[in-house]
């Protein structure tokens, strides 16, 4: 039996979860700086007063729409189920020759977390659209997209080689 | 999958690729697989967008987090992750380059941290770039035997430091480095004994302490080639473990500990005064 909702201690969780919640927040962000900090306020609320975890669920998911919540706050508005076709990626925090976060930041916004979500972590449409804030068949359309981004990256990143 | 409103082929694909389609909607699509040649290659496209980004976001999960942030998370102190993302500054001059090194180490994780998105390379491994396997440096071999030994409390250590002097003897012919055991009482951690290790291929000494709430801490080195005397410190971190490692003209040296330690950097440079 779990212990009291104030009573859960997640610091040493949280530490565990640094590296997944960082690679979240940087599909959010878009930029290295703005995940980074995006992580720190994310784990600021999570061990404030205000718990958002009570024990039950995955601490991870509850982190994870923390930081998109967060996000939209930082952006000023409510993310919306955005066209996945349209959309510019954001300018700042690029760094030269780091080719994954350049295949992130170029993905118009929103395609990146779907896919990681789906495609990397496993989680099925609607647990991802719970996340997200979005409906399931956003995610589908998102996710979609991604893949074909993805795979147009992959094939100029071949012919570079060849 | 719930549709709102007609989804697109390539949506349809990629539900199925992903097991999100219902039996009737795999039936339509395995039927267009088999005569649509268009079809089966828009999936092949998907299936190797998906590959590739999944090759590429796990290597994301290689680049070291900032051990700042991990200890302000787990200690509630007031240390702002974005001024401590590495720990760079020559030991000696640290107060006069600390503003200048600061900056720079910044910078340089955005550049090098960055780079190690894609190819897992470490934030503390100086050695050239693979772009398929990275080779395993000594500091592997010691975060590896640290994780293996500091879970065993009844054989944390071969020889416990009581036998301090045959410790002294022992690590300084198997290693050929001349070494004290530091007196860390001040930092509230208790020596407990040492091994010897071998770490990338090397002898390699490893004197352990304990704190007050059993949490081991390691300080381990061997020969090295190196001639850098600078005494400029490297700080890493391995999942839970926080490393800050240094050279010395003729040895390497590295403590190991909680990623969670306050001061670790304090207590580094403690260890290396009298190292």
């Amino acid at each position: 039996m779990r212990p009291a909702q104030e009573s859960i201690d997640i610091s040493r969780d949280l530490v565990s979860l640094l590296p997944r919640l960082r690679r979240f927040a940087l599909t959010l962000t878009r930029d290295g700086l703005q995940a980074d900090d995006l992580v720190q306020a994310v784990c600021e609320r999570a061990t404030g007063r205000q718990p958002v975890w009570n024990g039950h669920g995955r601490l991870e998911d509850a982190l994870y729409i923390l930081a998109r919540t967060l996000q939209d706050e930082a952006n000023g508005r409510k993310r919306v189920a955005a066209d996945p076709r349209v959309g510019s990626a954001s300018a700042g925090g690029a760094t030269s020759g780091d080719a994954v976060q350049q295949m992130m930041i170029a993905m118009p916004e929103g395609l990146a977390s779907a896919f990681l979500l789906v495609a990397v972590e496993q989680r099925n449409y609607r647990d991802a659209g719970h996340i997200l804030g979005l409906a399931p068949d956003v995610v589908a359309h998102k996710l979609a997209t991604a893949r074909l981004r993805l795979a147009a990256m992959a094939s100029d990143t071949t012919e570079r080689r060849a | 999958m719930q549709h709102t409103k007609s989804p697109t082929i390539e949506a349809r694909l990629s539900a199925y690729l992903d097991g999100e389609v219902d039996e009737n909607e795999r039936r339509e699509i395995d039927q267009l697989l088999a005569r649509d040649a268009e079809a089966r290659r828009l999936l092949e496209r998907l299936k190797q967008g998906s590959a590739f980004g999944a090759t590429g976001f796990e290597a994301v999960l290689h680049d070291p987090v900032p051990l700042s942030l991990a200890r302000r998370i787990r200690q509630g102190t007031d240390i702002n992750p974005k001024q401590e993302r590495v720990v760079g500054a020559p030991r000696r001059q640290r107060r006069k380059l600390w503003r200048g090194a600061l900056a720079a180490s910044c910078g340089m994780l955005l550049i090098g941290g960055s780079t190690g998105y894609l190819i897992g390379r470490t934030i503390d491994d100086n050695t050239p770039s693979a772009p398929v396997v990275k080779a395993r440096t000594w500091l592997d071999d010691v975060t590896d035997a640290h994780r293996v030994y500091a879970r065993q409390p009844r054989h944390l250590v071969e020889i416990t430091a009581e036998n301090d002097e045959e410790i002294r003897n022992w690590l300084t012919a198997s290693t050929g480095v001349a070494f004290t055991i530091p007196d860390l009482t001040a930092s509230k951690l208790t020596f407990q004994g040492a091994r010897l290790l071998v770490a990338a291929g090397k002898p390699t000494a490893q004197l352990l302490f304990k704190d007050e709430d059993g949490e081991v801490y390691a300080i381990c080195f061997q020969r090295s080639p190196t001639t850098d005397d600078s005494g400029r410190m490297t700080e890493g971190m391995r999942d839970d473990l926080a490393l800050i490692s240094w050279n010395e003209p003729g040895a390497a040296y590295v403590v190991v500990g909680p990623s969670a330690t306050a001061n670790f950097k304090d207590l580094a440079d403690a260890i290396a005064d009298v190292m």
